[in-house]
């Protein structure tokens, strides 16, 4: 017994309407032999049979009569070693002449396909990081006329939780601390102001090109204005080192990387206007909040204020912070304070020991001011 | 049971006139009118397994609806999108279906999901495609004219204008050309298909008319 002698497969054939026709396969001890369900008997004797492997699967025989006006066909897996011994050895050489080929063929259509799917990945992966080295490129090289326009914007259509001050001697008090930093900042061209909400929140931020706004619970939570200094101070450095921007161009830079990938250009809009919400100024990074934390005590340093207030107002707030419940805002932004404070106390080390001049206000007539 | 294509090639539909006992299953929503006289059931397609699988991988939906009449009746079935629609008799042979191109069949045609495999997901084909077999007509549609070629050697075929194939073409990805001429010629990837056997494809492409609307939206 040599094995299966009954496949099924098909055959190619003029003879039939339309060219070709499913078929039972048989294995005949001269040829083989397929019959279409509509009873025709179509044959191709071994001697005249010239093969050949291929179809979709890779694995289908073909065997062709002489003039190749009939093509019978198999996909069966076992078709090949049935087909050697019914046949007695006359078509060894060319089966496995052809299925020599057809397995190099697919190890290198494997081969390709792998390197593709690898050539993609790496296109996602760089087409990301590259598009994110641009925006940080594309960054520097924008005018700081840009981080004025967006903050400008960016506060007239901010919902800022309340009314700003009336009596303007916070104010005045505050711009006189940003005055004196404002010559250290490591960026020339940003115009820093100062706006203080009536708000019983603890909480400050900055916008792209200088508007910095500070709410009237922060300048109540600080014992001393060395204190809302420091804060004022990081608030800066934010800017001066265009942190906004950088958010801005990351968010809408990531959107392009999708877009390109998945080719959907309608969305992008949509995104992007998304995105420069999310990443909406407010919300920094670690790093970036790390970098304002050194930038800003740099700046306190280098106009003479103390660099460790910042740290004492941290202190302040992570103790005070089961009371308050507004306290939550800054600390809600700026997580790990504690990490912070040990940084900047590292960072202070550093530095020669120094007088620090106190800050010319009464503290306690603009907290009632603030109040 | 009688059947026409009519309105060829832009706004094919089939018309088919059943007679008693005859049958025919259409993908659901295919019908467009039919007589009051005709039935309609609504089964899963191929057993629930076997629909779940062919909507999510092939683009079919998870009904398909059996029309017959124990009088007579005539019935209308039509493709969502504008094209031709070819009627294919099958003779116990096998044709792979790209996802979605199926519209109707007789009961005695089978209906499966076949893995494509990666390389008709590189060439943007999908990775799965519907199989048919057995015997009787098969109608399925495609977006554009409807061509076929007798493959013997190699022939290339841009990505999204394939729409049938016999298991007996081998189908390979590959660059249109050099890699300079295959990023900006706008042909990209396509698909090399080997014969011996038969492919059907359409004259338009989802792709192209995907990313023409896109570059017109604003």
């Amino acid at each position: 017994m040599m094995g299966e002698l009954l496949f099924s497969g098909g055959v190619f054939s003029d003879a039939i309407d339309g060219g070709r026709a499913g078929a039972e396969i048989e294995l005949l001890p001269m040829g083989i032999l397929a019959r279409t369900p509509d009873g025709k008997r179509f044959e191709v004797p071994y001697r005249e049979c010239q093969l050949e492997i291929g179809g979709f699967s890779g694995w289908m025989v073909f065997c062709r009569n002489r003039d190749r006006s009939l093509t019978i066909f198999c996909e069966d897996r076992k078709f090949p070693s049935a087909l050697s011994s019914a046949s007695a050895g006359i078509l060894d050489e060319q089966l496995n002449d052809k299925l020599k080929k057809q397995k190099s063929e697919s190890r290198r259509g494997s081969l390709i396909a792998a390197a593709v799917l690898v050539a993609i990945v790496l296109l996602v992966v760089g087409g990301y990081f590259g598009v994110r080295a641009g925006a940080r490129a594309a960054v520097r090289a924008v005018p700081t006329s840009v981080d004025r326009e967006i903050g400008a914007m960016a506060f007239e259509s901010m919902e800022l939780g309340g009314p700003e001050l009336d009596d303007p001697a916070v104010a005045e008090a505050l711009q006189s601390m940003i005055d004196r930093l404002a010559p250290h900042a490591a960026l020339n061209g940003m115009e820093f102001e100062v706006h203080v909400v009536d708000s019983p929140m603890v909480n400050a931020f900055a916008l792209p090109g200088g508007k910095i706004v500070v709410y009237t619970g922060l300048v109540a939570q600080a014992a001393e204005p060395e204190q809302v200094a420091g804060v004022l101070a990081h608030e800066m450095a934010h800017v001066t080192l265009r942190h906004g921007l950088h958010r801005i161009g990351q968010a809408l830079g990531l959107a392009a990387a999708v877009n390109l990938l998945l080719g959907d250009t309608g969305g992008l809009v949509a995104k992007g206007s998304d995105l420069f919400q999310l990443a909406s100024i407010n919300s920094y990074s670690r790093d970036q909040e790390n970098a304002a934390d050194a930038e800003g005590a740099r700046m306190l340093h280098a106009a003479g204020m103390d660099p460790m207030a910042l740290t004492r107002f941290l202190e302040a707030l992570k103790e005070e912070k089961g009371d308050l419940p507004g306290v939550v805002s800054w600390m809600g932004t700026h997580p790990r304070h504690e990490e912070r404070i040990e940084a900047i106390r590292r960072q202070a080390a550093e530095w020669p020991k120094q007088e620090f001049a106190k800050i010319d206000v009464d503290w306690a007539d603009i907290q009632e001011l603030a109040k | 049971m009688e059947t026409e294509i009519r309105n060829k090639p832009s706004f094919a539909n089939i018309r088919i006139k059943l007679g008693p006992g005859d049958r025919v299953i259409a993908e659901a929503d295919a019908m467009a009118s039919m007589s009051s006289t005709i039935d309609i059931k609504t089964m899963w397609s191929g057993g629930f397994l076997r629909a779940v699988l062919k909507r999510v991988f092939g683009s079919e939906s998870l009904f398909v609806n059996e029309f017959s009449t124990e009088s007579e009746g005539e019935l209308i079935l039509t493709q969502p999108f504008p094209g031709d629609i070819e009627c294919l008799e099958l003779k116990g042979n096998t044709l792979y279906l790209q996802p979605g191109a199926f519209l109707a069949c007789e009961p005695t045609v089978r209906l499966g999901v076949g893995w494509a495999g990666l390389r008709m997901l590189i060439a943007r084909e999908g990775l799965f495609r519907l199989k048919v077999s057995g015997t009787g007509r098969v109608w399925f549609g495609a977006y554009g004219g409807i061509f076929q070629r007798e493959i013997s050697d190699e022939y290339v075929v841009d990505s999204g204008h394939l729409v049938a194939y016999e298991p007996s073409i081998n189908v390979r990805i590959g660059m249109a050309g050099g890699i300079f001429s295959s990023f900006f010629s706008g042909e990209g990837l396509v698909t090399k298909v080997t014969g011996p056997g038969r492919i059907y494809m359409q004259s338009r492409s989802f792709g192209g008319l995907a990313a023409w609307t896109n570059s017109h939206l604003w």
